[in-house]
């Protein structure tokens, strides 16, 4: 499945990026779709059988499932 | 692509820019400065003039200095951003990172903004205008873009920003607004140039209007001159490059119909000087400054306006560094640099620049 994470500040995408990328998962970095955010920050895109969310960072402000339909919120870190 | 994936991806940015490079040309016509009918860095130097932080070029005679005024663009851009924020739900106060390193980042973005002579936005006006100098100052934009971009991947951090109250969101906003009444209903309380740069003018309405409908756009497009390059460089993504692509075309076109362009040349360009050194390294500080705080000055005003404080703050910082520019003679004129300490300011300025990149570092490993 494919998931789109957003997170508080670049580094923690960054850091995110870097670990799934060792623990094998086929990620890369994107700027945050205009859809999710008005932020103009970075995100996480990545394919994965699972939201893999022990493997993002502690800055993680949300995580999306892609689907046909568009983004659908699955997870959430509190504000 | 297809022809309705490439509209989805590019429309609005491209429309976006289009409209606000229409928009400098048309802000010209109505009474603006050449080549600067949309510029962040000298009008938030104008108002710092209006509220008399500085009096650059006084005149006893004339009772004013050169550049005072309350720019309504200014208003124009925090306000239509806070609009469509709010009618669309974007309206999200948040703010607390780092907003002191924020503020003096600010400062010097302004400070070689006006070494340059303007900010990305005018940068690339001037280059649609057939200015040259401007293509220097972009290889220096570009060059401290990459300075910038080389520490973010290495783990830079301003760290993040927390939810604020609803009135810490508004607080820009609302002193915009004051600003703008104030100087519709009590002028008087407000310096205002009676020559130079700052008494070249739109009408108030007219300069208010275009500016609210830029920053509406501005905030769907999230338009930005310094993440066009980063997004490129960085990501591949060439959406927001786009917008600023579209900006020297329309200002071009408009100069051509309005009989404005003269030509590509490095000499006599409006408010601009000659000087190739200095027009790089202002740029480059600009480029490098604004890639640590996140985005280039109209960005800033675009995400004060959505209640980002920390961009709040930092338009404050731009409004002081415009004051030190012209109290400490360090902006630049159409005659060359400023008579005071330009080069020194100037290493002081890169130096701050890396201590903050370097003292930001964390590791991306862990």
């Amino acid at each position: 499945m494919n998931y789109a994470a957003t997170f508080h500040t670049h580094l923690a995408a960054l850091r995110s990026y870097k670990r799934l990328s060792a623990a094998g998962v086929s990620a890369r970095q994107a700027p945050v779709p205009r859809s999710l955010s008005s932020s103009c920050g970075t995100c996480v895109l990545y394919q994965y059988h699972q939201p893999a969310l022990d493997l993002l960072d502690g800055d993680l402000e949300a995580v999306y499932q892609m689907t046909t339909e568009g983004y659908q919120l699955i997870h959430q870190n509190e504000e | 692509m297809n022809q309705r994936g490439f509209l989805k991806q590019y429309g609005l940015p491209v429309l976006t820019g289009l409209l606000v490079g229409g928009a400098a040309v048309l802000l010209t016509l109505l009474g603006n400065p050449k080549n600067m009918g949309f510029c962040i860095a000298c009008f938030l130097r104008d108002i710092a003039g209006a509220l008399n932080l500085q009096r650059a070029g006084y005149e006893a005679e004339l009772g004013s200095g050169i550049v005072q005024y309350m720019r309504p663009e200014i208003v124009g851009l925090v306000l239509g951003s806070m609009a469509i924020a709010l009618f669309k739900k974007e309206f999200r106060p948040k703010g607390g990172s780092s907003p002191m390193i924020r503020f003096l980042l600010a400062v010097f973005v302004m400070i070689g903004a006006l070494v340059f002579l303007g900010c990305p936005l005018r940068m690339v006006i001037r280059i649609g205008g057939g200015d040259l100098n401007a293509l220097v100052g972009l290889a220096g934009f570009i060059a401290g873009i990459l300075i910038g971009i080389f520490f973010l991947n290495h783990g830079f951090s301003l760290k993040r920003a927390y939810k604020q109250s609803y009135a810490e969101g508004m607080t820009t906003p609302v002193l915009m607004l004051l600003l703008m009444l104030v100087l519709l209903y009590a002028p008087a309380l407000l310096a205002s140039s009676r020559s130079g740069p700052g008494s070249m003018r739109a009408p108030v309405l007219a300069a208010l209007a275009v500016a609210t409908v830029i920053g509406a756009l501005a905030q769907r497009s999230r338009l930005c001159m310094v993440g066009g390059i980063r997004d490129a460089v960085m990501f591949r993504d060439f959406r927001l490059v786009s917008a600023f692509l579209a900006i020297i075309v329309a200002v071009l076109i408009g100069n051509l119909i309005t009989g404005s362009f003269k030509g590509f040349s490095f000499a006599d360009q409006p408010i601009a000087h000659t000087d190739g050194l200095w027009n790089f390294l202002g740029m480059t500080m600009v480029g490098w400054g604004s890639v640590l705080l996140g985005g280039c000055p109209l960005r800033q005003l675009i995400l004060a306006g959505e209640g980002n404080t920390d961009s709040g703050i930092t338009v404050m910082g731009f409004i002081a560094g415009a004051a030190i520019s012209h109290n400490f003679s360090l902006a630049s004129s159409a005659a060359g640099i400023g008579a005071g300490p330009v080069a020194q300011t100037m290493i002081l300025g890169f130096a701050l620049l890396a201590a903050v990149s370097a003292a930001n570092l964390e590791r991306v490993e862990v």
